[in-house]
């Protein structure tokens, strides 16, 4: 039974600690994509959900208690059951995949699939740090930080300074042009925010529509960025400016099957191909997508030039342009309106951001077959095919 | 009613402006800083922030300090408790702004002005009669910060109340050697200082002496500032000196010596060529690229006669050499006094000038000597001032030296001497008295009985004396204990010395002991030189007896029956810190660097150090904590070498802890602030129990602090020596290699902790790390 993408939405992207998400959480901000999400597609009963499957990279503390079944549970009804997946930044892409999985093995046949991230909520790390002795002692660089397996991956591949803040003027020049084409328009869910603060020791109530991506730097250029220090290795090239930045955001898909479509007289956009993982040195977790491109291909059965665009999520700079490199992409078709470093990267939700915004260009430009692609931490990768029907 | 001062006001925002504010910011101000418009003063406080040496105590007092125009926030001055007004040195100026002042200010409020050269009274001129009782001068010196000096000038009108008010204020709360002045050109510390400045300036060349010499003969071996004379015009600046070199020419015409304001032509020479000192890159001295043999940057002098640039040479003058064999600095004086070389010659016609201006300057500038000495020393960091360098060479050798030089001796000196005094100064029972010209006694000097200057105790007999401590009765049953060793640090001697000297406290009538001395540092830490001898020989048995009753000690100084309590300045390093950590307490200057440096040797702390932060930790965790973070913060202090840049900010480092420690903010005042802690707690003194109750996280802490250490090692900020000592110090936090988590008792931590050090003593790297500091001073990074 074939599996397809009907829909998704996505909420803007906030600045992580002082964006407009800053105080809303994550899974509030699901339950207002979800609604909207199934508000679209009024030919489904929303109880008809098998499951509604949340991606979370740090799935504690305002997002632990198994925070896909709460979300579920607000957004469609206590009888709609909701779990949670971790594949870091993959997660978002992960949750499509596995609907796709379960229709595919006739487990189920309506399904919400996508995924969240508070990162002015959640530690970058989490709480608590708490490795493996084992680890610790004989492997430590199986928990390198995420900038040091940049500074590490770029080292290997020779990626120098100014190639990667050339990457990011340019990440932040293309996302600019987008938003202010009002391209992310129609994928966006309108989000009230209401913010209460004290000001002059008053309490100051406040209301806005968050509905524009927050990242963005128009202005900037290679040599602000050039300025920057290196943050995480004194004698490296990752910077603030070259890195992703930290976000909130939420983004959602509806992943039903054949029948479902049929049955409803549904109008699918297009159908998850294939989608891979695989496994590299954590040291070099940036290089991930590497391995995980040909066995994506390999799956879809079509090759590299088959591939019309693709969203490589940009972790950092360094990293991107490695497996830029290293994977013989074509620069032309990758990241056509902007990537991370302009946009934000709220972990999980991250996949199925990407995802969302691939299918809308992709449908814009009347294209084929696209790919998404992340690296994730932990030394992995993964690669999504999409072919737009 | 009693005046406080919770808001002050300063109008202006240069060097001065912006480096006073954050020094009442310092010490718990609201402050408001004006200037022509917000934006400048916002500006020159980012400036002052960013600027080296820190103005701020700690950075997040800058949040005390608001910003605004004079054109639009002059109304809010009306709110303000002391108005200080520091812009531009013109008078005309200057009367503009307080007219406006006046105007809006409310009544009873300070209102005074920091100027280095303007008469006070010319600017009280026309004002109401409010502000003219209100007002006096108040001289900062740059950067008010560090600089101790704090010059009050009243005017015929100003208050009784506001002067003496100034006078405590700027003791106790700005923490400043605080000095009355009169209304005179340059006030005091200006007028001698500059004097003894432009004298030497003149004596080098008429000598025919060498800069680079002339800046040995008086530097540390002179008991002043390693800057000398030159070194230290490059640093001030000419243009700078110059012009008050000039000022007093100027307006001090009738001055006996007024030819030593002469400037010299080679330093009008330095001006015309726009060479003003470090700021223009060259003055006297000029850097350059080249390195010596010894890799050291090879730096030019300037020939005074040819005005060019040449080496700087080594001095042979025979003095110098002699003085410096000298182990004190009383005898390397009176050695240099005394030689008829030129070096000697210099010194004595230097002083000589500087005993004559200093003795006729009474009464114009100041009442009677103390002033003027308080002076120097706080202002140019001159270890005694004019009449405390005579006492050292002698009155009468003093004035045989000046009348030889042609100048004139007052008579108020000649009485003195006829009357059979043979000193300025004398010391009894802890109290320093000096001459009164008018009483012809001696006679305390005002406000010295709330300070406890050691050196005042010499001539007591100690309570208690080995090689490296010495021990005195400063009153009310309490006793200090001060080191003798070299740079303070904490060997055998200072060890034994503190075993007995509680031992002599808990068996006889004593309240308790401060640990606390006067001199720059507190401590350098341990004797680094007793520990690299055992560990060179390996003499692992030696070593572990020397850590253990290293640690032993430092647990003595909190299990006893009497309450022991620190008082520092300085440099509290290594040793230093893990004993003022141990301490019941601790009465810190402000201007106290605080760190445990062991890192920086290749060790970890080892005299219960790295046991007290595993302690502080255990002490922070709370029901349901996650304890990591807490652990993190506590190993990287340890692990990067942390040093608090004042006592402020080594509460953030938990070095000091709120409640149990107290930061002094004049520095002079510890020892007497330490004995008042003491006392509070004799009152009802438990000795306390060892702890049992330590929560440590073994391997699951150690896994975390394991990760955090490769964390600085890939971003290559440590070392791979780095982390195996950084894993050492995780290993000592986390109680050992433990399975789970779980309370252990200080005894056990302080093992582990020896444990760690001594297998670093058996570390090739370790041992090159404590040999180049012991050659260098400087830590290796290998």
């Amino acid at each position: 039974m074939e599996a397809y993408i009907v829909k998704g939405y996505r909420s803007a992207v906030g600045k992580a600690k002082k964006g407009s998400f800053r105080n809303f959480r994550s899974d509030d901000l699901a339950v207002r994509v979800i609604q909207h999400l199934m508000a679209d597609t009024p030919e489904l009963d929303p109880k008809m959900v098998d499951d509604v499957i949340v991606g979370c990279a740090n799935p504690e503390g305002e997002q632990g208690l198994q925070i896909g079944r709460q979300i579920s549970l607000r957004a469609l009804g206590k009888e709609v059951p909701g779990m949670t997946v971790n594949r870091y930044c993959a997660s978002g892409l992960e949750t499509v995949s596995i609907a796709v999985a379960k229709i595919k093995a006739g487990m189920g046949s309506v399904y919400i699939a996508g995924g969240i991230e508070s990162m002015s909520a959640i530690p970058m790390t989490g709480y608590k740090l708490a490795p493996s002795y084992e680890v610790a002692t004989s492997t430590p660089n199986y928990l390198a930080g995420m900038g040091l397996t940049a500074e590490a991956v770029a080292a290997k591949y020779g990626i120098d300074r100014t190639m990667a803040d050339t990457f990011s003027a340019q990440s932040h020049a293309k996302a600019a042009a987008a938003i202010e084409g009002g391209k992310f328009r129609s994928q966006i869910v309108p989000v009230e925010v209401e913010q209460v603060e004290v000001k002059d020791n008053k309490r100051v109530s406040s209301k806005q529509i968050v509905d524009t991506d927050e990242g963005v730097r128009k202005d900037t250029t290679v040599e602000v960025l050039g300025k920057l220090r290196p943050v995480f290795d004194r004698k490296g090239i990752v910077t603030a400016g070259n890195a992703s930045q930290t976000s909130d955001g939420a983004a959602f898909l509806l992943v039903v099957s054949e029948e479902i479509v049929r049955q409803f007289n549904l109008q699918p956009i297009a159908r998850l191909a294939a989608c891979s993982v695989a496994g590299v040195d954590p040291l070099y977790m940036g290089i991930g997508p590497c391995a995980a491109i040909p066995k994506a291909l390999a799956s879809a059965g079509i090759q590299l030039k088959d591939i019309d665009q693709i969203e490589l999520n940009e972790a950092f700079a360094a990293q991107a342009l490695a497996v830029i490199q290293e994977a013989r992409l074509n620069p032309e078709i990758v990241n056509v309106n902007g990537g991370a470093i302009a946009l934000g990267h709220p972990l999980g939700c991250t996949g199925a951001k990407l995802s969302i915004q691939l299918l809308n260009e992709m449908r814009s430009r009347n294209q084929k077959y696209g790919m998404v692609t992340a690296c994730v931490g932990g030394g992995q990768g993964i690669a999504g095919v999409y072919e737009l029907l | 009613m009693k005046r406080r001062i919770r808001k002050a006001a300063v109008l202006g925002s240069g060097v001065m402006g912006s480096g006073i504010a954050c020094h009442f910011a310092n010490i718990g101000l609201e402050v408001l800083m004006l200037d022509m418009t917000a934006e400048l003063a916002q500006q020159s406080l980012k400036k002052a922030i960013s600027s080296k040496p820190a103005p701020l105590y700690d950075k997040n007092y800058a949040q005390r300090i608001q910003v605004g125009s004079l054109e639009h926030d002059l109304n809010k001055l009306s709110d303000y408790d002391w108005i200080i007004e520091v812009v531009v040195e013109r008078l005309d100026i200057k009367q503009q702004l307080l007219e406006r002042v006046d105007a809006v200010r409310k009544k009873g409020t300070l209102i005074t002005s920091n100027t280095s050269g303007i008469p006070i009274h010319l600017m009280a001129e026309g004002r109401s009669d409010d502000f003219r009782k209100h007002f006096c001068g108040t001289h900062f010196f740059n950067p008010p910060r560090y600089l101790r000096l704090f010059e009050v000038i009243p005017t015929a009108e100003t208050d009784t109340e506001v002067v003496n008010f100034l006078m405590h204020y700027g003791d106790v709360y700005l923490g400043k050697q605080t000095v009355l002045c009169k209304d005179t050109p340059a006030f005091i510390g200006n007028r001698i200082g500059v004097y003894a400045m432009a004298k030497t300036y003149q004596l080098t060349q008429r000598l025919g002496l060498r800069i680079e010499e002339v800046d040995q003969l008086t530097g540390p071996v002179l008991g002043r500032p390693k800057t000398g004379t030159f070194r230290l015009g490059d640093l001030v600046g000419h243009d700078t000196a110059v012009n008050v070199i000039q000022g007093i020419r100027k307006n001090c015409p009738n001055d006996e010596q007024a030819a030593a304001f002469e400037i010299p032509e080679y330093l009008n020479g330095l001006l015309q060529k726009g060479f003003l000192g470090n700021k223009t890159g060259q003055g006297f001295y000029q850097k350059t690229s080249e390195k010596d043999a010894n890799g050291r940057t090879v730096v030019l002098a300037l020939d005074l006669d040819t005005q060019t640039y040449r080496p700087s040479e080594r001095s042979n003058l025979e003095s110098l050499k002699l003085a410096k064999q000298q182990d004190d600095v009383q005898r390397k004086i009176k050695t240099l006094f005394n030689h008829e070389d030129k070096g000697g010659q210099l010194i004595r016609k230097s002083l000589a000038g500087l005993f004559a201006y200093a003795a006729n300057r009474i009464p114009e500038i100041a009442h009677s000597i103390y002033p003027i000495d308080d002076a120097l020393r706080a202002g140019f960091a001159w270890e005694f001032g004019p009449f405390e360098y005579w006492d050292i060479v002698g009155i009468k050798e003093g004035i045989a030296a000046a009348e030889t030089e042609g100048e004139q001796i007052p008579l108020w000196v000649k009485t003195m001497v006829e009357k059979g005094f043979t000193s300025f100064y004398k010391r009894e029972e802890g109290v320093k008295k000096y001459y009164d010209i008018e009483s012809q006694t001696y006679v305390p000097v005002p406000g010295a009985a709330s300070f406890i200057v050691l050196d005042n105790y010499r001539e007591q007999k100690p309570v208690f004396k080995n090689s490296e401590v010495v021990v005195h009765d400063i009153g009310d049953g309490v006793l200090n204990l001060e080191f003798t060793s070299p740079h303070n640090s904490l060997g055998e001697g200072v060890l034994n010395g503190i075993n007995e000297t509680i031992q002599l406290a808990e068996e006889g009538d004593w309240n308790g002991l401060v640990i606390g001395n006067n001199a720059t540092n507190f401590s350098v830490g341990a004797n680094l030189m007793m520990i690299a001898m055992m560990a060179y020989q390996q003499e692992f048995d030696d070593l572990n007896y020397a850590v253990n009753m290293f640690q032993q000690t430092m647990m003595r100084c909190r299990y006893s029956s009497i309450p022991v309590v620190a008082a520092t300045q300085g440099y509290v390093f290594g040793g230093g810190c893990e004993m003022l950590m141990h301490c019941d307490g601790a009465a810190t200057s402000a201007e106290s660097y605080i760190g445990l440096v062991e890192v920086g040797v290749g060790l970890i702390p080892g005299g219960g150090g790295t046991k007290e932060f595993a302690l502080r930790a255990s002490d922070a965790f709370f029901e349901g904590d996650v304890m990591v973070p807490t652990l993190i913060e506590k190993f990287k202090t340890i692990a990067l070498a942390t040093v608090a840049t004042s006592a402020p900010e080594a509460f953030h480092h938990g070095y000091l802890q709120k409640g149990r420690d107290v930061v002094v903010v004049n520095r002079d005042r510890a020892i007497a602030e330490a004995k008042k802690k003491v006392l509070s707690l004799a009152y009802n003194y438990t000795q306390p129990i060892q702890r049992k109750d330590i929560t440590v996280m073994g391997r699951g802490g150690m896994a975390a602090l394991f990760i955090a250490a490769n964390e600085l090692k890939l971003g290559h900020f440590a070392s791979e020596h780095d982390i195996k000592i950084a894993h050492k110090v995780a290993h000592v936090l986390c109680g050992g290699d433990l399975t789970g988590t779980q309370q252990v008792s200080e005894q056990y931590l302080l093992d582990v902790e020896r444990e760690a050090f001594l297998s670093l003593c058996g570390e090739q790297k370790t041992l090159e790390r404590i040999q180049h500091m012991l050659q260098t001073n400087k830590p290796l990074r290998n």
